[in-house]
């Protein structure tokens, strides 16, 4: 696997590309095939771009990668097109989240254009893992997965959608806005309830949207797991129920010993990830002012 | 005579309550001790039933108007043997408290064997609550990795239901493809057939334009 070699090769394979684009542009290449030319530059440039990825220089893939979509874009070849930038964002992923972001951008614009719904979709997950990950934006990281829960539910790919609006729901409770974690646990919750391959889930789901409930006012954690017992009687058997009933005790009597005796013997059983312990937290700092130490 | 008899009496007074002491000791020992102090009770008792008879013999060489007392007397010590008779064979089977402390332990060491069963138990019960958490926390998880598995399963289905679809759909395009191929052929074919026709009538037509050409001239 000799590496500098593969490179050495495709320089010389997008030269060749190079030249080629230039002289279909002239006027009489353009009268005498020259269609024939751009894709066989195209070629080239996806050769030229996968020795690049053998090489491991992924930047330089991904530009070949680029190069190659906008001259399938010229011959309205919008498949291949959306395809290439596809392959440029993964080479770009790993060098330039940055530009592997606008490169899967432009795909998932020619997706949606060709009506692709899914396939945007997922690539609109793809971007928001990147911002998650990498870029650690979380405000465009919840934008994304939305707009892909969104094209989700719209190709009734039910599953897909409630995964992502899982994570929407779980971010947007890390940036206080509670509400729409609160709606949107509720309705991925009501959703699975029915299914009998997932209404094991939904209790979860259901203490989630009580302990963004709780968050926000105590009152409304007592009306919410009342009216959650009434559509989904196995929720009050649920050793989750019960520690939310000796929570909303413990925050009556302002009691935080209570508070974090119920939740250790939570813990004991099993282990509270975390979210909910970043939650959790907050819900104790609201009883006193003195800061707890959950473990 | 009487003397005679009345040191025979005092023999056997001390004889009586020498066996009588020894029966008493007999059931509280056991093993070497208890089969000499038997021993040494039987000869004892022998030697009480010779005084008897001596005391019998003495007796009958008394003259008949004084025998009636000293035949009461003679009586009661035999009834007096007996009982010491029938005490020793009993003594000799008796249970008493040494041998059942000796079989089931010192009194003192039966109580530290409660204290150690009980902690036994306690500790016991420990171990098995302990168990029985872990094996609940085992539950809990096993349920949750269920949960995954079966969130797994329906986005599959769905995925398999969907690639069934756009096979099905797949399969019809390519049934309507075929059908505008074989129609192209079609007309391909009939517009090759038409060509022929034709460059066979314009043959013709010049043919027949020469032909009268030159027949008219």
């Amino acid at each position: 696997m000799d590496n500098s070699g593969k490179e050495k090769e495709a320089m010389q394979l997008m030269a060749e590309a190079d030249k080629k684009v230039k002289s279909s542009g002239s006027f009489l290449g353009g009268m005498f095939g020259g269609n024939h030319k751009v894709e066989d530059a195209c070629e080239m440039y996806a050769r030229a771009a996968n020795m690049f990825k053998m090489a491991k220089n992924w930047s330089a893939a991904g530009s070949a990668f680029c190069q190659a979509a906008r001259l399938h874009m010229q011959m309205q070849n919008k498949l291949d097109s959306a395809t290439s930038f596809v392959d440029a964002g993964n080479a770009y992923k790993k060098a330039d989240p940055q530009e592997a972001i606008n490169c899967l951008n432009a795909a998932i614009d020619i997706y949606t254009d060709m009506g692709r719904f899914t396939i945007a979709a997922k690539h609109h997950m793809t971007i928001a893992e990147i911002y998650e990950s990498e870029l650690v934006d979380i405000e465009k990281t919840i934008a994304h997965y939305e707009q892909a829960a969104d094209y989700y539910k719209g190709e009734e790919s039910n599953s897909s959608a409630n995964k992502c609006l899982l994570k929407v729901g779980s971010y947007s409770a890390q940036l206080e806005q509670y509400p729409k974690a609160i709606e949107i646990y509720e309705q991925v919750a009501t959703s699975t309830m029915d299914n009998p391959l997932l209404k094991y889930n939904a209790k979860e789901y259901f203490w989630k949207a009580a302990l963004c409930h709780f968050i926000v006012d105590e009152l409304n954690a007592k009306l919410a797991i009342e009216k959650y017992e009434g559509m989904f009687p196995a929720f009050s058997d649920s050793r989750e129920c019960k520690l939310l009933k000796k929570l909303l005790e413990a925050h009556e009597e302002q009691n935080s010993e209570a508070f974090t005796e119920a939740v250790k013997e939570f813990d004991s059983i099993s282990r509270l990830d975390q979210w909910q312990t970043t939650m959790l937290l907050r819900i104790k700092k609201t009883i006193q002012g003195d800061a707890g130490d959950l473990k | 005579m009487s003397s005679d008899f009345e040191a025979y009496e005092l023999d056997f007074g001390t004889l009586t309550a020498e066996i009588t002491n020894k029966v008493g000791r007999i059931p509280k020992l056991a093993g070497e001790e208890k089969t000499q102090l038997v021993l040494n009770v039987d000869k004892q008792l022998e030697e009480v039933r010779e005084l008897l008879e001596q005391m019998d013999l003495e007796v009958r060489e008394i003259p008949i108007q004084s025998r009636g007392m000293y035949n009461s007397r003679l009586k009661s010590y035999k009834q007096e043997m007996e009982k010491l008779e029938k005490d020793f064979k009993r003594s000799r089977i008796a249970y008493s408290d040494e041998v059942r402390n000796e079989l089931l332990g010192d009194d003192a060491s039966s109580s530290e064997s409660q204290r150690a069963h009980l902690l036994d138990n306690t500790e016991r019960l420990e171990r098995s609550s302990r168990r029985l958490e872990a094996g609940y926390q085992i539950a809990v998880e096993t349920e949750q990795v269920g949960q995954e598995i079966l969130a797994n399963l329906n986005s599959d289905r769905e995925k398999i239901q969907r690639s069934r679809d756009r096979l099905r759909e797949t399969d019809a395009n390519l049934g309507k493809s075929s059908r505008i191929l074989t129609g192209m052929l079609r007309r391909i074919i009939q517009n090759r057939v038409l060509v022929f026709i034709l460059g066979a009538i314009i043959l013709l037509t010049i043919v027949l334009a020469i032909y009268f050409n030159l027949r008219g001239h």
